[in-house]
């Protein structure tokens, strides 16, 4: 049975041009790059190297063009972790999307709302904005399954 | 014993019970009235696939009787015939064929033009199936979801379940979808024992099980819609099995719908389910299949003779009472109350047909109908490979009669066929819309090959003599599962939101967004502003953080403000208009210590300000970036004459009008939260709006509340928010505006810098304010208590009408912002509103001066 719960993650936004975020070099520290449009780059983190991910990223843009935005956004996010054998499966449920394999990410429409999945090797990472963090939750408990939510 | 009612009736029911299998057991013959002639139908198929039996049951019309289970408690009503289905006055209209040959419709009613309104209600309330329950309370929408899988398997009969297995077993993410539960369409026996088995693997192996679920439709995809008792389910399949079985010819010869009429495996099943007899003397036409009809029916007591031939006719009044027969012997007549059909079997294969250029496999029946019970299995192994299976071309359905009803759904006969072809439409598609023939709840389930070979027969072209174009729905769906989904408001909730529900709130939806409507008490939580403090959760704001070179420019061709008269650390409202010049949105705009702007949009405009920024950032070029930070920011509105003290008790910044001036804003720390405060004049008080981190909310408001007890602080909802801001003469937009609205109309000419060379709707702008205005918003006094919405009128002529309206406890009276029309060219200064006088007014009716928000 999948296990769903909360977990905590920051987001550091990068908005430059196209040919910046090109070239830019991921930060280190285990951060997730997600190109997220040709002029935004996002990188998941754990919130203690959320700080240093940022520095990293802004002094790496920086070198590259002076009017990048740099930002940690995390508080604009809600992330849910489904893992067992069977998280894939309990994503089919609430989603079209095809589940990333461990290390790629999707976004598209789960339980409706906007989302950004990312392929983990115990299962999957689910971010939505905040504001429908509730509405989340509420839909994988209802839809996706037998799974057990641990608070 | 348990029960249902049908039509006043108490029906008992037996374990296993279909409602038409108890009904039938208790002596019910007629379950519906044809559409147009109020023919008598009684139950012919019982698998689903005719419309004979159409109930509504629990006020919902259209549920098939022979497949819906029997509950303790339903309440069934038929759904045809005036004032009974047993007692049909209208099925005097079956003696009038004459009168109404194919198409009278088209012909009759189209001169003179008033004649078909009239016409149109008499029919609609003459035909027809159920009745949609529009009284009472709106059904909702229902709830939609999707679901992805590699394998969907339509149909839990042995080639799906063997499709399933097979599929499951090769890892791939299956789901099967059966109208009832896996293996109930098939006949007690082997084949459900083999069912079973497979059903017990495929689950072994992981395939999900979706019961009492329909496929209505195969879209390009392959994206299959289904249908459920909880709501629609979408489903995005990598490849789709169709196993839907076969389905029985249906017979046309005179008579051919009489009750007691039955296809064979609908009367076996009556039979061999439910120990019913479905007559009692029965003729079975034997086609050779040698299918078992005979010894099921008289396994419960039937009289059978087993006849072959060709029918001529059933005969009978208000039921069957005996068939002549064309018999190798000769033409013969029986005395019998049943007549069971054999006449073949055909691909139920609706749903293939709609599947294009899709990954579809038929398998099992419907894809060899009458294939044998192992010949399915391996066809559904082989499809749950994802190897073809060979389809056979099924057998011809015997050809028409001289009589009978080619279409029962539609009362289309073969006389009907004949004379649309005689007047000149040869081609089946359009025979069908002509006759309506297949166009009925069936979906042409029955009727459409014998349409096509009837066009065939008739030498039509095969492009204009093949099948009918099947289009979804397959079976007809709930109003509310068609629109499951769409426009399906998921709410937004802020970080406060449980605080708010803890507090007692009443949640109210405000767009995309649930907020508080008040606390309890909207009085005392105006007072509180007016008078001490109060306090609001504004996190809904939109809130965008614009940056780059061009930020500048961008801001100056979006907005109508000049940008450039804006110094760090001051703020000025924004309005954003489209190209014609009308008012999209309005807010804030503070520019930043660091050259970088914060705008503020209203909750419900912060998606298109969004989109309008991007679009000009890509248009034009700009070198700028647009950074959303709604989601992110919380945001907290502290209103009130001590507002400035409720904040110093929680922070050591410099909170002096020099340090946060009106209207300004700074960042500061408030409680150990870092915000940044930018004064605002809504509600007409000193008033600080708090943006600051998301997760930090809950400490924020709990520690303003928390110190603000010294100043009796309360926190306040949209209804005192509605209420603060019309004292000032504040607009919410949509509820006081108009798509049409320049600002002019609204009083805004001020907030429009028309000395800046260019932003979006300037030309329009030009434009419109040469003209002389014809309608503007105004702020009303009234000498009583108005009401939104009401009318305005001048010598009894109605001008416009309240938009927003109060009895002001500050001011002791009836304020109000409305609509008026100029009359004979000039604003009218007094309106009646009802029994009201209002009288126009300017704005804002509170602390015009604004002392207050500077204090």
């Amino acid at each position: 049975m999948p296990e769903l719960r909360r977990t905590d993650l920051r987001v550091v936004t990068c908005l430059a041009s196209a040919d910046a975020l090109d070239r830019l070099v991921a930060p280190g520290h285990g951060a997730r790059a997600l190109r997220l449009a040709p002029d935004e780059s996002a990188f998941v983190t754990a919130p203690e190297t959320a700080p240093e991910v940022r520095r990293e990223v802004a002094d790496r843009v920086a070198a590259l063009e002076d009017d990048a935005v740099v930002r940690d956004v995390g508080d604009g996010w809600a992330a849910w972790r489904l893992t067992g054998a069977d998280a894939r499966d309990a994503l089919a449920w609430v989603s079209a999307l095809p589940p990333p394999p461990p290390g790629a990410w999707i976004q598209g429409d789960v339980a409706r709302v906007g989302a950004k999945v990312l392929g983990e090797d115990d299962g999957l990472t689910i971010l939505v904005p905040a504001y429908w963090d509730d509405h989340l939750r509420t839909r994988l408990i209802a839809d996706a399954g037998a799974i057990e939510v641990t608070p | 014993m348990s029960s249902f009612d049908l039509d006043g009736r108490r029906i008992p029911i037996e374990p296993g019970d279909t409602l038409a299998a108890a009904a039938f057991r208790s002596g019910v013959r007629t379950f519906t009235r044809s559409i147009k002639s109020h023919r008598r139908r009684g139950l012919y198929c019982l698998t689903g696939d005719c419309a004979n039996c159409l109930v509504t049951v629990d006020g919902v019309p259209g549920e098939r009787a022979c497949v819906t289970p029997a509950h303790d408690g339903m309440r069934i009503r038929r759904e045809t015939g005036w004032p009974s289905v047993e007692r049909d006055v209208l099925s005097v209209t079956d003696h009038l064929h004459w009168a109404m040959p194919v198409g009278f419709y088209y012909k009759v009613f189209a001169r003179p033009r008033w004649l078909w309104p009239l016409a149109e209600r008499v029919i609609r309330r003459a035909t027809g199936t159920g009745r949609l329950p529009v009284r009472g309370a709106p059904a909702g929408r229902a709830r939609a979801r999707s679901a992805r899988c590699d394998v969907l398997v339509i149909g839990g009969g042995v080639a799906g379940l063997a499709a399933a297995a097979t599929a499951a077993a090769a890892r791939s993410r299956v789901i099967v979808v059966d109208e009832g539960e896996p293996g109930h369409a098939l006949p007690p026996g082997g084949a459900r024992t083999i069912a079973a088995s497979l059903e017990a693997e495929a689950r072994a192996a992981g395939a999900e099980m979706l019961t009492h679920h329909t496929a209505i439709g195969i879209y390009e995809g392959a994206s299959v819609p289904l249908v459920g008792p909880d709501g629609l389910v979408e489903v995005e399949a990598g490849r789709v099995i169709v196993a839907t079985g076969a389905l029985e010819a249906h017979g046309v010869f005179p008579g051919n719908d009489l009750p007691g009429v039955w296809l064979s495996r609908g009367a076996v099943r009556l039979a061999t389910e439910h120990g019913i007899a479905p007559c009692a003397r029965a003729i079975v036409l034997d086609d050779g299949t040698g299918d078992g009809a005979a010894e099921a029916l008289r396994g419960v007591g039937v009289d059978v003779i087993e006849v072959r031939g060709t029918i001529v006719s059933a005969n009978g009044g208000r039921r069957l009472t005996g068939v002549t027969v064309d018999t190798p012997e000769g033409r013969r007549s029986f005395a019998c109350d049943g007549l069971v059909l054999s006449l073949g079997l055909s691909p139920r294969d609706t749903l293939v047909r709609m599947a294009a250029d899709d990954p579809v496999t038929v398998a099992g029946d419907a894809a060899t109908p009458g294939c044998s019970i192992e010949d399915a299995v391996e066809d559904g192994r082989r499809a749950g490979r994802g190897e073809p299976v060979v389809a056979r071309e099924p057998d011809p359905w015997p050809g028409l009669g001289s009589g009978g009803f080619v279409c029962p759904c539609e009362d289309v006969g073969v006389d009907e066929l004949e004379a649309a072809w005689r007047e000149g439409w040869t081609n089946s598609e359009i025979v069908k819309r002509y006759t309506t023939a297949t166009m009925g709840p069936c979906q042409g389930a029955l009727c459409s090959r014998h349409l096509a070979a009837f066009a065939a027969a008739k030498g039509a072209p095969s492009a204009a003599g093949g099948r009918t174009t099947a289009r979804p729905p397959v079976r007809a769906p709930r109003l509310a599962d068609l629109v499951g989904g769409v426009h399906e408001v998921i709410d937004r909730r802020t970080a406060l939101h449980g605080r708010h529900v803890a507090a007692g709130a009443r949640m109210d939806r405000s767009g995309v967004w649930l907020r508080p409507g008040t606390y309890g008490d909207v009085a005392a939580e105006i007072r509180a502003v007016r008078e001490r403090v109060g306090i609001m959760d504004v996190s809904t704001l939109g809130r965008f953080e614009v940056r780059g070179p061009d930020a500048r420019a961008l801001l100056d061709e979006v907005l109508t403000l000049d940008v450039g008269r804006v110094a760090p650390g001051r703020t000025r409202y924004l309005l954003a208009l489209d190209e014609a010049g009308y008012v999209m949105d309005d807010g804030l705009l503070a520019a930043l210590e660091d050259g970088g702007y914060l705008l503020t949009t209203t909750s419900g405009g912060a998606d298109r300000m969004e989109t309008w920024l991007r679009d000009r950032v890509d248009r034009r070029g700009y070198r700028a970036h647009v950074l959303p930070r709604t989601g992110e920011l919380g945001a907290i509105n502290v209103a009130g004459p001590h507002a400035r003290e409720l904040l110093g008790a929680l922070s050591d910044d410099d909170l002096s009008r020099d340090a946060i001036p009106y209207p300004g804003h700074a960042t500061i720390t408030v409680a150990g939260v870092p915000c940044r405060a930018v004064s605002v004049g809504f509600v007409g008080e000193l008033s600080f709006e708090l943006h600051h981190p998301r997760s930090r909310s809950g400490d924020l408001w709990d520690a303003l509340l928390e110190a603000g007890r010294a100043w009796d602080v309360l926190p306040h909802g949209l209804d005192a928010l509605d209420v603060l801001r019309l004292e000032k003469g504040h607009i919410f937009l949509g509820q006081d505006t108009l798509p049409d609205d320049h600002p002019g109309k609204l009083g805004l000419g001020w907030a429009v810098a028309m000395d800046k060379p260019a932003f979006v709707g300037r030309a329009s702008l030009e434009r419109m304010v040469a003209l002389p205005l014809e309608r503007r918003l105004v702020g009303l006094r009234f000498d009583g208590s108005p009401q939104r919405g009401a009318p305005l009128a001048v010598d009894g002529r109605i001008v416009g009408r309240v938009t927003s309206c109060t009895v002001s406890a500050a001011l002791e009276e009836g304020i109000g912002l409305g609509w008026i029309r100029a009359v004979d060219g000039a604003f009218p200064p007094v309106l009646a509103s009802g029994d009201l006088r209002a009288t126009v007014g300017p704005t804002p009716f509170y602390d015009p001066e604004g002392v207050r928000l500077r204090a």
